[in-house]
């Protein structure tokens, strides 16, 4: 009896204890700094830039990051995360306005707005008009490398993936989006078309010309796969090659952005309309816009400034390709409920025989 | 006077399933009644989509190629578990054994698979190894295959079913075995007519835990399996994280979870059923009698 009496009042006194240390760990913080949450892709703004940012203004910043839209999104929707700024891609950005999850931009605010390419602005129309709610942050495409040691011959073409003697060599993107804007691309459509008719015919080109010479489809690995010699010609995202080569071997690596087009995206710094930090949100937004500061951005990841014009010259590392590579490409929208008609026939492609 | 404390003290355990395997499992069953959200998620509407996309014969395509993987993987387990098991429970030496069965279960099951990559890649160590050897020019394929999922199943899922072979192998009278030899079997007709039938319970146990994860396996075909090495655990998933259908995603679970359940729940009642035949046919008498009956 006695010992579990002590027993209870060591509990109740350690409940206790813990209680008051976390009340006054949390009272003391509100007190010293104020705290910036964002929500980002994995590994999408460096290190170098944010303690930048966390000095200038005497700030804390919370980074938590995401991998896909999806995710990002079914987190947002679930809700109790205290994000102020999210990085959508375009077609979120017009998801999330649609559902009403966005507050809007004081312009007013953004110094460096000034700075932010027209062209980038133009084509944003298309999913924010007006520019009220996101702020465009990277601009890129997915594109095709090549390993120059053993692949010969070539031109910056989808056409690439019919070469039957690259059979077993090649992979393109576990992405359905991607993969079937690629292929509508190749065969000059629109890459948000929804017309039956080319979908089935972007589904046939991939199942009957592509897909024979494919190793695999692949999001998750293809530039270690790449990078260890396993794959020779990888569809994907430029930076995650080069990141698996040092310095000096980049150059036996060729990285295309296909003469057709193909599926453009556009991330954008957006702020969620329940942020309790919204003018320190914007003070970030301004932030990355500054010239100096988004070629820093660019050069740890070899991105080209996109939508960034006075970055441009500042830009002092490689970058693996050029933003006017970009122009034949083509913005990928929300294609709401006519999303189905491609998952059908990406099921198709998927499952094979 | 003692009381019984016995529910009061299984009640936490109660508690603990309830909110975290049923209460899941329940919301899981609701999605798959429900409507599916524009932007993944479901709508509060009822509706039976999900189970009629389910007649879709790619889906029946990709269960049945689930299955054979499932079931090939299995037997492959098993066949190195049993001589595995049986080694560990003769050995002098068992917890060093045991032990390191479970070594590899401190590194990160990706990390392993990453692994098998760097071992079975065309620039990894078996190719570099046999091009040393001279005995082939050009690398072998031996990553993104079914072949290689298959490969690196068995050696994901081998631990499950050397543990509880051991423990029943341990159990085991091995004097039954000389027994066996004394009446004149030969050594491998001991095992299979003596051995074998004694162990059917962690046999079982085995199968039950090797084949049922593996048939939702999604690491490791997405990323050593090929072109067509697409699993139905990789179709729920796409289902979840890119078309945004939740409600099919859960009826695709349902369906394998339901399956599943009445098929272990079958092969465990029978060969239950199998087991009491078997300790009847260990007596002689018995099995005098069993013929004399038939």
């Amino acid at each position: 009896m006695k010992s579990r009496l002590r027993g209870a009042a060591l509990f109740a006194a350690c409940a206790i204890a813990l209680c008051i240390g976390g009340c006054a760990r949390k009272s003391g913080e509100a007190a010293a700094q104020k705290k910036l949450y964002i929500f980002n892709w994995t590994y999408y703004t460096p290190d170098s830039v944010i303690e930048k940012f966390k000095k200038e203004y005497g700030v804390e910043l919370v980074y938590d990051s995401f991998a896909s839209n999806e995710e990002m999104f079914a987190k947002l929707k679930a809700g109790g995360s205290d994000y102020d700024i999210v990085f959508p891609s375009a077609d979120y950005v017009s998801i999330m306005i649609k559902e009403g999850m966005l507050a809007e931009i004081d312009k007013s605010k953004l110094m460096n707005l000034k700075n932010v390419d027209p062209a980038v602005l133009a084509r944003a129309e298309e999913y924010d008009p007006g520019m009220k709610y996101a702020l465009p942050y990277y601009m890129g495409a997915a594109g095709v490398a090549v390993n120059k040691t053993k692949v010969k011959g070539y031109e910056p073409s989808w056409s690439i993936f019919r070469r039957k003697d690259l059979a077993g060599k090649m992979t393109m993107l576990d992405d359905m989006r991607e993969v079937m804007g690629d292929a509508l691309a190749a065969l000059g459509k629109s890459v948000n078309s929804v017309d039956a008719g080319d979908l089935a015919a972007a589904g046939k080109l991939v199942n009957e010309s592509w897909k024979p010479n494919l190793l695999k489809f692949d999001a998750e690995a293809f530039a270690k796969g790449f990078a260890a010699g396993e794959f020779w010609v990888a569809q994907g995202y430029a930076e995650s090659i080069f990141a698996e080569y040092e310095e000096a071997r980049r150059s036996e690596v060729d990285f295309f952005i296909p003469k057709e087009g193909g599926p453009l995206y556009i991330d954008s710094m957006v702020i969620l309309k329940g942020s309790k930090n919204k003018e320190l949100a914007l003070k970030f937004m301004d932030f990355i816009h500054r010239p100096e500061i988004y070629a820093e951005f660019c050069d740890a990841f070899g991105f080209p400034a996109t939508c960034n014009v006075p970055a441009r010259p500042l830009k002092k590392g490689p970058q693996w390709y050029k933003a006017e590579d970009l122009a034949p490409c083509e913005l990928k929208k929300d294609l709401g409920a006519d999303l189905e008609k491609y998952n059908a026939i990406w099921q198709e492609i998927r499952v094979g025989k | 006077m003692k009381r019984n404390y016995g529910g009061l003290y299984a009640a936490p355990q109660a508690l603990w399933l309830s909110l975290f395997f049923a209460a899941p499992l329940a919301i899981i069953v609701a999605y798959s009644f429900m409507k599916k959200g524009l932007y993944g998620g479901v709508e509060p509407e009822a509706s039976l989509d999900a189970y009629r996309a389910l007649a879709n014969p790619t889906l029946l395509l990709v269960a049945f190629r689930t299955l054979w993987v499932s079931l090939a993987a299995t037997a492959a387990t098993i066949l190195v578990a049993l001589p595995c098991g049986y080694s560990i429970a003769r050995s002098r030496n068992q917890s060093l054994g045991l032990f390191l069965v479970i070594v590899p279960f401190w590194t990160n099951f990706l990390v392993r698979i990453y692994a098998w990559i760097a071992i079975l890649g065309n620039e990894g160590f078996l190719n570099d190894f046999l091009r040393l050897a001279g005995l082939v020019g050009e690398p072998l394929q031996f990553l993104y295959n079914q072949g290689a999922v298959i490969l690196v199943l068995v050696y994901m899922y081998l631990p499950y079913a050397i543990l509880p072979l051991f423990s029943t192998i341990d159990k085991f009278d091995f004097t039954l075995l000389e027994a066996a030899r004394d009446l004149g079997a030969s050594r491998l007709e001991a095992i299979v007519k003596v051995l074998l039938p004694n162990i059917r319970g962690g046999l079982v146990t085995a199968v039950l835990f090797t084949f049922i994860p593996i048939f939702g396996a999604y690491a490791v075909p997405l990323l050593v399996g090929g072109k067509d090495s697409y699993m139905l655990g990789n179709v729920i998933a796409d289902q979840v994280t890119k078309t945004r259908n939740w409600p099919l995603a859960s009826a695709i679970s349902m369906t394998v979870t339901f399956l599943t359940a009445v098929a272990a729940m079958l092969f465990a009642l029978r060969s239950r059923r199998k087991a009491v035949h078997v300790e009847i046919d260990a007596g002689v008498e018995a099995t005098a009698a069993t013929r004399a009956a038939s």
